[in-house]
């Protein structure tokens, strides 16, 4: 009888653990026009500081919702920006770390993964602790004027992002 | 110099000149009018919202001289395919110089027609050129609404809005 009590209660505690994993995942993600926002903010601000570049601005399984190539910009930077954010994207980071990363450890196994790529320039759209997104930016004399760029996108939506 | 020196010389400074007249005819460098990302992006969201209104999800493709993409947008609203689709659209809209729907009707029936062997042809109507007088700058591409005739109007509001500055 004990015995069949504990298998009770064992079954019990599967079930509530089952219904606990079958609720669906409540997710915040990009729309179109913030994407478009963030995209085009990061690539007037660094058009004023007079650094031609472009932007992608990534969703949550690294899906580009905007990529946007600047004017004037070398035939690189679209693919380079996209290359960018789906590090950051991937890595929940600045690009920049991965780029940290691989100083430290040259043959790190995410180097030989598809669109990684160890450059400032990119960081993750969060929503909360939650990554969304990615934005990354290409062309400016220097990942860190690339990435403030990408941080001044981000900024102009900050309120929508939550 | 010696006589056999000065006919080479001269032979080679003949040939310069006619050289250097026949590469300059040639060598004027091509002006052009290009897509500014600004131009596209206001094309591109016009699109989307003309269809929006209508009650369209869509996605939407600018793309430049070269075929390159200028301005991509996913609207997430719409099916996962628009993207790409927007994309082929306005490629074959761009390398045909008209609209797609057009090449659509040009292979109808030829299921072997050359053009499906080449990388992102599509026979669907829903992508314009870019026009400026009878140069294809770019062209736009639009895919999510319910037939590619709809789509091909959004695409349309998108030029009409910056007609002003294409040219």
């Amino acid at each position: 009888m004990k015995k069949i009590a504990i298998i009770a209660g064992l079954s019990l505690a599967g079930m509530l653990a089952g219904s606990a994993n079958a609720q669906l995942i409540a997710h915040k993600d990009l729309s179109l026009p913030t994407a478009v926002t963030i995209a085009q903010t990061a690539v007037q601000t660094c058009k004023a500081q007079g650094y031609l570049v472009s932007a992608n601005v990534l969703g949550r399984s690294g899906e580009v919702i905007v990529a946007m190539r600047g004017d004037d910009t070398g035939p690189h930077t679209l693919e380079n920006s996209f290359k960018k954010a789906w590090t950051a994207r991937a890595t929940r980071a600045p690009s920049v770390n991965f780029a940290n990363t691989l100083k430290q450890n040259p043959t790190a196994g995410a180097r030989s993964l598809s669109n990684m790529v160890p450059a400032q320039g990119a960081l993750p759209i969060m929503v909360g602790e939650d990554v969304i997104g990615a934005i990354g930016v290409s062309g400016a004399p220097g990942g860190d004027k690339d990435e403030a760029c990408a941080k001044a996108g981000i900024d102009k939506v900050a309120a929508e992002l939550r | 110099m010696s006589h056999f020196a000065k006919r080479i010389a001269g032979v080679s400074l003949g040939a310069a000149v006619l050289c250097g007249v026949s590469v300059q005819a040639d060598a004027q460098l091509l002006t052009h009018k290009d897509l500014s990302v600004e131009i596209a992006t206001q094309m591109a969201l016009t699109a989307i919202d003309a269809c929006k209104a209508q009650g369209y999800n869509v996605s939407a493709h600018v793309l430049g001289r070269e075929g390159q993409v200028v301005v991509a947008m996913r609207n997430p609203a719409a099916g996962f395919a628009t993207f790409e689709n927007s994309m082929k659209k306005a490629y074959t809209a761009r390398t045909t110089r008209a609209p797609s729907g057009r090449f659509a009707d040009a292979v109808k029936g030829n299921p072997n027609a050359g053009q499906f062997f080449l990388t992102n042809f599509v026979a669907a109507q829903g992508a314009l050129p870019i026009m400026v007088g009878n140069d294809t700058i770019g062209a736009i591409g639009i895919s999510g609404a319910p037939g590619g005739d709809k789509d091909e109007a959004c695409a349309k509001a998108g030029i009409d809005k910056v007609a002003a500055q294409l040219r």
